[in-house]
């Protein structure tokens, strides 16, 4: 039974330490490495600030916890995963209303369930939910994606906890949703001329969307268009990160030296604007170099769906990657002021224990993908990906 | 063909996927160039601007300067310096005991209201800002920091913050001079330099203002790191200068001193000629009185004295809770703000006579032998208006010695006469009256000598509709023969006046400040003038019998050789005063105000004296007495020093 025969869940076994045996060691390696950059840049970052535990002694538990669960993840058989994709759906979507009903409110918004113990966040892991669902839905539906009505389809199925997470209000997580929908969209073989009127539709809806924004929400994007109008308010953010990544030089200030973070005129430096601190004492070559180890591990990611036997592996990688690659690009897009201030945390870099857990589970993900490489090619059904004429 | 099929499929999404790598490289790409930007073109401009949010300057005031004003001769007597201000204060972080506890302990030592301080301190609790320094009262009393420093121990997070604070040793004595100290306000602000703040004080008259530039000094300064929120706390050692270790700010993040301090450079003192005994004394003499005294070195022009009453202490600006008394100081009457012997103009009545008779001497128009037949009064047409004698009974046959001695109207009427307008204009610019002195003080007005170019060209276009009454009449000129009509001088100008007497026909220029260099003009009157004016001056102050008694005879002391001329000057229409059968019933608003100008000759140094006492009504009983006894007081009981020693040994004087 260890060569899988198809999706049905019957067929697969859906556990097997075996797969720890084909870790892919290279992306392995580039977690590591951010993560111990993540380490180091939140040891900084603890200077100004006393807490009983510090930044990243807490960071470093997540860390070992998450690479537990992705380990965990990687024993799973992906497609067992993607089988799944339907019931977690309706399992996130049920959360998401809860939270909506009974939510904790912090930071303006509704976004936290209590357990007890710990708060449990939805709408960060309903990111993941939605994208083991659209791997499920495109792998079903096969080459159908080039009928319009399946095109659409897809748009509902996000649409659902979208509009949830944005009522909370969580503006971030809800547009996450997009870039990864078109981008599974895309690998699974959609028309492109159904992307470009969805594009156009899109660019469409922007007033009516303005409308329904929330006042803080439009000040922000107000502030990235011309950020020295309030430069105390809502535009303070965007400057002091500009200020802080602008000083850092070709060389920055070394290590532990950054004033800006130091001082907290960039508030939020361990968790949003950790790049900030980064590029403020590694200048732009440690911030190049940050960014090349996370274009490599997300090219990596990409090359692992591109490996995958079959559709299901492939949408799931892409789905993941395009969720890492979007925050890594809007994070950073940020906190050099190309992108209104939203709260999305730097993989790996940030502080934050959900979203950590998120991560890790993308790499779980991807590694679980990679382990069921060239395993089932012989499997004539069910046809993955169609050709696209 | 499943292979063929398979081998399609595959191409087909590699190309997908590599699309969607393409992408991120090419975000990827636009990350790295705006990082660029930011970092490497822009770097520069992004490093100065946190710099400059890193950086604060935090500012050591500088100590205002000294004003000294001299004692005697030799001695230099702080008028106005900076006192150490004592606040209590009190950092919550280092209360090492009960809160509640503390603010007993304080209450019953420093005796302030407990409870309030308990709330600040929890308010600053609240916000997390336990390292801020909290005021519990500022300015205390040396007994109460003496008593705080005794009981030190149970007070802990108590301590003393020192800073300058003006202080004015004599307090009202000299106050219209020294001037007083206000807070700058935002158009000076701009316009000076940075050296000042928001809430500064700022020189605002007298001595203060004008030479703010000099007293105000330098400020020092110090770079410290500042964190976004919170303000530097910076604790003083006894001496007001700041402490540099373990500086912290309000949440206490410790802070860095980036830059070597620049120690404060205090402002440069500022020296007066005002002999701080005479001042005093001619205060004194002016109690209770509204009106002024100036006493001049009449060779040098420096002022010793400048009394104007009533004053003010400028103590009253520079405390903080002194509203009530400062309201008072600005608002009372009589004006208290004003200095009346260079900021206020009286009509100079018969002290003009002296001016008279040095014009007409040196025109050429009398001479010694020129007497006038004074009737008790005058006519300048047999049919016309008659003008008065003070003297209604008339001092018959007078020349000038006497007509100034006596003060005899008649006779100035007279040579104003023959002297004419222009004449005496000119002679009145000659000598200073009518205009600036120049005082190094600020605020001087300039008073009047009426001409006939004021009156046609400057009052008349004001009055277009009865142009006739504008033109320069006789009658103007015999008003202003005896220093009535529209002429206006201050008892400076006298004084001004005076001492061209006393030090044989020069102009002085007034000064206070002893850098001012001693200025004099060419000589002006000629010996034959000096003296005759001298001998009339000299008789105006002798008490008869046997020699007949001048008008200013209440100057008179045995054995001094004193110079004296009285005025009463007019400050109402005469019609007012003559509803009154005895002078005694004239209410004291109505009455004259009485001049008496003064000279010294045999004493070192000549004193030129002017005392105005506003509606004192007659200046040889209102206001001689008064240079009498300053005159007395400098010169036997505040003798200056090298006169007293000389004394001593028994040399002449």
């Amino acid at each position: 039974m260890r060569r899988g025969r198809g999706l049905g869940a019957a067929n697969i076994r859906a556990f097997s330490l075996w797969n720890l045996r084909r870790l892919d060691w290279a992306l392995l390696g580039l977690v590591f490495v951010l993560a111990f950059i993540g380490f180091a840049v939140l040891y900084s970052a603890n200077r100004s600030v006393s807490v009983s535990t510090p930044y990243y002694a807490k960071q470093a538990t997540f860390f070992v916890f998450g690479c537990f669960v992705a380990l965990l993840i990687a024993c799973l058989d992906y497609r067992f995963i993607v089988s799944l994709g339907p019931m977690i759906y309706v399992v996130f979507l049920g959360l998401l209303s809860a939270v909506l009903a009974v939510g904790h409110v912090a930071k303006g918004g509704r976004r936290w369930l209590d357990l007890g113990i710990v708060g449990f966040q939805p709408s960060e892991y309903t990111k993941l939910a939605v994208i083991i669902m659209l791997a499920w839905y495109f792998a079903k539906i096969g080459r159908r994606i080039q009928r319009f009505p399946y095109f659409v389809l897809t748009f509902v199925i996000i649409a659902a906890p979208g509009a949830l997470i944005f009522k909370q209000p969580d503006l971030g997580t809800a547009l996450t949703l997009g870039p990864i929908a078109v981008a599974m969209l895309y690998a699974a073989g959609c028309r492109t001329r159904h992307l470009i009127i969805c594009a156009l539709l899109g660019a469409a809806a922007v007033p009516v969307a303005w409308g329904h924004l929330e006042d803080y929400q439009r000040e922000r994007v107000m502030t990235i268009i011309n950020p020295s109008a309030d430069p105390q308010g809502s535009g303070y953010h965007t400057i002091q990160s500009m200020i802080t990544v602008g000083s850092g030089g070709l060389n920055g200030k070394g290590y532990m030296q950054g004033t800006q973070t130091y001082l907290s005129y960039l508030p939020e430096h361990h968790t949003d604007f950790i790049f900030s601190l980064l590029a403020e004492e590694f200048g732009f070559v440690g911030s190049c170099i940050v960014l090349a180890l996370f274009l490599v591990l997300l090219l990596r990611g990409l090359q692992i769906a591109r490996g995958a036997s079959e559709a299901g592996g492939t949408l799931l990688g892409t789905g993941v990657v395009t969720l890492l690659s979007f925050h890594v690009f809007v994070n950073i897009a940020i906190t050099i002021g190309l992108l209104p201030v939203t709260g999305i945390p730097l993989p790996f870099l940030s502080y934050g224990g959900s979203f950590y857990l998120t991560t890790m589970t993308s790499i779980g993900l991807l590694l679980s993908v990679n382990a069921r490489k060239g395993l089932f090619e012989f499997s004539a059904r069910p046809p993955a990906l169609v050709p696209v004429r | 063909m499943p292979g063929n099929a398979g081998e399609r499929r595959r191409t087909r999404s590699d190309l997908r996927l590599v699309h969607i790598a393409l992408a991120l490289c090419l975000a990827f790409t636009v990350l790295g160039a705006r990082l660029w930007e930011l970092q490497v073109h822009e770097g520069a401009e992004y490093r100065g601007k946190s710099e400059s949010n890193r950086l604060r300057i935090q500012r050591l005031e500088s100590p205002r300067g000294v004003v000294y004003a001299r004692h005697a001769d030799d001695l230099d007597v702080v008028l106005a310096d900076n006192r150490p201000a004592r606040d209590l204060m009190v950092v919550p972080a280092d209360i090492t005991i009960d809160d509640d506890e503390l603010c007993r302990r304080l209450e019953e030592i420093v005796g302030i209201d407990g409870d309030g301080l308990l709330a600040t301190i929890q308010k600053a609790r609240k916000a997390r800002e336990p390292f801020k320094q909290l005021l519990i009262r500022a300015d205390v009393p040396t007994a109460v920091s003496a008593r705080v420093d005794e009981y030190g121990a149970l007070l802990p997070g108590v301590f003393t913050v020192v800073r300058p604070i003006r202080r004015y040793v004599y307090g009202e004595t000299a106050g219209q001079i020294l001037g007083y100290l206000g807070e700058v306000n935002t158009k000076e602000l701009r316009e000076k330099d940075s050296d000042y703040q928001m809430g500064d004080l700022i020189g605002r008259a007298g001595v203060e203002s004008l030479y703010e530039d000099e007293l105000h000094g330098k400020d020092g300064r110090m770079l410290v790191t500042k964190f976004a929120a919170g303000t530097p706390q910076i604790r003083t050692d006894p001496y007001g200068k700041p402490y540099v270790e373990n500086l912290v700010d309000s949440y206490g993040h410790s802070l860095r001193v980036e830059e070597e301090i620049r120690q404060p450079v205090p402002g440069k003192s500022v020296h007066l000629t005002l002999d701080i005994g005479l001042q005093a004394k001619a205060e004194a003499l002016l109690e209770g009185e509204t009106g002024a005294i100036v006493a001049l070195n009449a060779d040098t022009g420096a002022v010793l004295a400048l009394a104007s009453s009533p004053g003010y202490d400028p103590t009253v600006f520079v405390t903080r809770s002194g509203n009530r008394e400062r309201l008072d100081i600005l608002r009372g009457k009589p004006n208290r703000m004003m200095h009346r012997a260079y900021q206020e103009v009286y009509p100079p009545g018969s002290v003009f006579k002296v001016l008279l008779a040095a014009a007409a001497l040196e025109e050429g128009v009398i001479d010694a032998d020129t007497t006038h037949y004074c009737p008790g009064k005058f006519r300048i047409t047999p049919n016309g208006r008659a003008w008065h004698c003070w003297n209604r009974s008339g001092h018959g046959d007078v020349n000038v010695v006497d007509a100034l001695a006596f003060s005899c109207d008649v006779f100035f009427y007279h040579v104003g006469l023959e002297l004419g307008v222009d004449r005496i204009t000119k002679w009145a610019h000659k000598l200073g009256l009518g205009e600036q002195t120049g005082l190094d003080l600020p605020g001087e007005v300039s008073g009047l000598i009426p001409s006939r170019d004021w009156k046609e060209n400057r009052l008349r276009p004001q009055h277009p509709n009865e142009p006739w009454e504008y033109r320069w009449y006789p009658g103007d000129t015999v008003n202003l023969a005896i220093g009535q009509g529209a002429a206006a001088t201050t008892p400076l100008q006298n004084a001004l006046l005076i001492s061209a007497i006393v030090n044989g026909g020069y102009r002085v220029q007034p000064h206070v400040n002893r850098e001012t260099p001693a200025a004099k003009s060419q000589r002006l009157l000629s010996d034959r003038t000096i003296g005759l004016i001298r001998a009339g001056l000299t008789k105006c102050v002798e008490k008869g019998p046997p020699a007949p008694t001048g008008t200013g005879h209440e100057a008179y002391m045995e054995g001094w050789h004193i110079l004296g001329k009285t005025g009463s000057a007019q400050n109402v229409s005469l019609a007012h005063q003559e509803d009154y059968e005895n002078e005694e019933d004239i209410p004291k608003e109505l009455r004259d105000h009485a001049w008496f100008v003064a000279g010294v000759l045999d004493r070192e140094p000549p004193l030129a004296i002017c005392v105005l006492v506003e509606h004192g009504h007659h200046g040889g009983a209102a206001a001689a007495p008064l240079a009498r006894d300053l005159i007395a007081y400098f010169y036997d009981e505040w003798a200056p020093v090298e006169m007293r020693l000389a004394r001593n040994r028994g040399e002449p004087q």
